[in-house]
């Protein structure tokens, strides 16, 4: 089945390498593995394991020093810093820990606001954000400025924001980090059951082997490799 | 993005940080401000001094005299009493006659010649005397061309009998020989109406001066009308002749007066005929002598103005017409160096005025870099999304522009304030030129200016948003 399809993500026997005065930080020490379309995975190791390096450099945020990269298609690693914001811009949607809503917008400005990247003209970008904001439930709160909303609230917010120009992939950097349990909870919920509605790909970073059960593949990362690919059942269980 | 997008996303950035756009905002007015009102102020000197220059006697107008002839010696006329003009290098002078005329009418570009004979005479008129009243005959012509608005009377008409029209400054020149007062500066009252009083003329001044000199008692109301000089050889008092008056010059309502309302005016003709009678058999004062002494046949005119049919063709005509022997001046020399002067003021002004702008463009930059540091995290989380960079640099420029337009059009106005509250100052001091002077073309300048300003101080601190690095949104703070 979905396996013979050509992999969203590819990546080849990445590296990085920081320079830190005389000594050399290896990052990441030859990573390899593939993702393929509608799959939910994530990325779990702790702090300094090398993992939100390779989230950063599939999201093109990061050159890496040795390998490749290709992601729908395309090898990041040869992209200029201009082309690969044009690809972000096109291809992936981004949820950030702290939420990252601008603060002078209301939800549906900040939803929309991809669109406004994308050239979108204002009444259909409204349209489709409002759309977006209906789907995580936030439908009364399309006025409200971030700093009216909860945590959880806000980040529904970047979640709609993340899918608004419909992904194909979509980066998650500890999208649950600033949020208490039971939110957390809610919030990988509707995560899941939105990328799974669309087959979209998540990637998501996070040191808490709770939250990366959600997933449907977890890459265990230590010290720059990938150490341990576990499959979890659900990916069957809910079709 | 959309250009619309873009303007309202840079827009509501400035509106974010309210006090900090306001005040740099107000970098910008001073420095336009001062900018604007600086050259103001040079342009309004440029404009009064060539409104002046074109006043006396326009642009177009070149005044021919005799010249040597490109002859080396000049030899003393000085020592010729009764001869005001050289003699003894006479082959060389270049004189202007009637020949001369048609030479200088033949030249191209010329539109017209005028000639003008220029005499001194004396005026009397009861107690008061004008020992030095410039008489010039002129054409018909020239005497229209002078452009006097008449208020009395007529301009002087061909004809055998010799009339005088007054220049509205003429009476003023009338003095009390005994006291040296001249009433019109004293009282404010012109001592002589041409129109009614009976003033006397004397056309020989060297005889009215032996006579002053040698101690003869004057003889007043002595003969009028004109008749033989009888004065031959002997220290008689030289005769005197009524004039009869044509017109006066309109007197200004605000008192002033033009480069031809000191003079008096008559037909050229009618005075050459005149003047040839009265010194029948002498020189006429003014007039060449030859060596012996003796007075030519005919008489040189003082001065010819000719008449140029563009003011670019003045220089051109005036080098030729040197090229032939004459002297020839002509306002647009002073023009070029008035105005020469004029722009190292207005460029001195203006300087001074941009030290303050480039304060204002220096504000806008460090007011740019704190936007930039403040928000490096919004910038980052933009590059995320995928905004493209030079959308980025786009709305920082745009911030930069918005400021400097704001100030543009706010220093604009300002600066029209000012520049009414210097005129009217200056008009109170009783000055009649307006001293600052804001034309279209500054205004729009001005404000064109600021915008590109504001851009040229936000282009640094805009690439250096370009270039953030978009981790700057990852890291948590």
């Amino acid at each position: 089945m979905e396996q013979r399809e050509r992999p969203v993500i590819r990546v080849r026997d990445l590296y990085k390498i920081y320079r830190v005065g005389e000594t050399r930080v290896r990052a990441l020490n030859g990573v390899d593995f593939a993702i393929q379309r509608g799959e939910f995975c994530s990325i779990v190791g702790a702090s300094g394991s090398g993992k939100s390096t390779l989230l950063n450099m599939l999201a093109g945020l990061e050159k890496p020093t040795k390998g490749e990269i290709v992601i729908a298609g395309e090898h990041l690693e040869k992209k200029s810093e201009n082309e690969l914001v044009r690809f972000r811009r096109e291809h992936i949607g981004f949820i950030f820990q702290s939420f990252n809503l601008m603060p002078t917008m209301t939800a549906l400005e900040n939803v929309a606001l991809p669109l406004t990247f994308q050239g979108v003209a204002k009444e259909v970008r409204m349209k489709k954000a409002a759309a977006l904001l209906d789907l995580v439930g936030l439908t009364k709160y399309r006025n409200h400025r971030p700093t009216q909303m909860s945590g959880g609230q806000q980040q529904r917010v970047g979640i709609a924001r993340a899918l608004v120009v419909d992904p194909e992939i979509v980066f998650a950097d500890e999208p649950t980090g600033n949020l208490d349990f039971r939110t957390s909870n809610e919030v990988m919920e509707l995560m899941r059951t939105i990328v799974r509605e669309k087959r979209q790909t998540l990637v998501m970073v996070t040191h808490d082997n709770h939250l990366a059960g959600f997933a449907d593949r977890i890459f265990h990362i230590l010290d720059g490799k990938i150490v341990n690919i576990e499959e979890t059942r659900q990916a069957e269980q809910s079709e | 993005m959309r250009w619309l997008d873009l303007l309202r996303m840079s827009l509501s950035s400035l509106f974010k940080r309210k006090v900090r756009t306001v005040l740099t905002v107000l970098g910008v007015v001073i420095g336009t401000a001062s900018i604007v009102v600086m050259i103001s102020l040079g342009l309004g000197l440029n404009k009064s001094a060539t409104d002046q220059i074109e006043e006396y006697g326009g642009l177009t107008t070149i005044r021919v005299q005799e010249g040597r002839g490109g002859s080396s010696s000049y030899s003393g006329g000085a020592t010729v009493v009764f001869s005001a003009s050289s003699s003894s290098s006479k082959d060389q002078v270049m004189r202007l006659d009637d020949a001369s005329l048609e030479v200088l009418g033949s030249l191209s570009h010329v539109k017209s010649v005028s000639p003008i004979l220029q005499i001194n005479v004396i005026a009397k008129y009861g107690a008061y005397l004008n020992d030095y009243m410039q008489v010039k005959g002129m054409t018909q012509e020239g005497l229209e061309g002078l452009g006097f608005e008449i208020g009395e009377g007529t301009l002087p008409q061909p004809g055998s009998e010799l009339t005088f029209f007054y220049g509205n400054m003429v009476a003023a020149d009338f003095y009390n020989p005994k006291t040296y007062d001249y009433p019109y500066y004293s009282t404010g009252e012109a001592p002589v109406d041409f129109t009614k009083d009976t003033v006397f003329f004397i056309f020989d001044r060297d005889a009215y001066y032996a006579t002053q000199n040698s101690g003869g008692s004057q003889q007043t109301g002595a003969g009028s009308g004109s008749g033989d000089n009888s004065g031959n050889g002997s220290q008689q008092p030289p005769k005197k002749y009524l004039i009869p008056t044509a017109g006066v010059e309109k007197a200004a309502e605000d008192g002033s007066w033009g480069m031809n309302s000191s003079s008096v005016y008559c037909d050229l003709d009618t005075l050459k005929a005149t003047l040839k009678r009265i010194f029948r058999n002498k020189a006429i004062p003014g007039q060449p002598t030859t060596s012996s002494g003796k007075p030519y046949k005919e008489i040189y005119y003082s001065q010819v103005d000719v008449s140029v049919d563009d003011i670019d063709h003045v220089m051109e005509v005036q080098e030729q017409i040197k090229a032939l022997g004459y002297e020839a001046y002509s306002n647009i020399e002073w023009l070029e160096a008035t105005q020469e002067q004029y722009a190292n003021i207005q460029a001195m002004l203006g300087g001074i005025g941009a030290v303050s702008l480039l304060v204002a463009a220096i504000g806008i930059t460090n007011t740019m870099m704190m936007s930039i540091y403040e928000r490096t995290k919004e910038i980052g989380v933009m590059k995320v999304l995928g905004c493209d960079m030079r959308n980025i640099q786009a709305m920082f420029l745009m911030e930069a522009a918005y400021i400097g337009l704001l100030g543009g059009i706010i220093g604009l106005g300002l600066s029209y304030g000012i520049s009414a509250v210097i005129n009217k100052v200056v008009a109170a001091s009783g000055n009649m030129a307006t001293l600052s002077l804001i034309p279209p073309w500054l205004a729009g300048a001005a404000v064109v200016f600021a915008i590109v300003i504001g851009m040229a101080a936000g282009f640094f601190p805009s690439r250096r948003a370009m270039k953030l690095s978009p981790l700057a949104a990852i890291r948590n703070e």
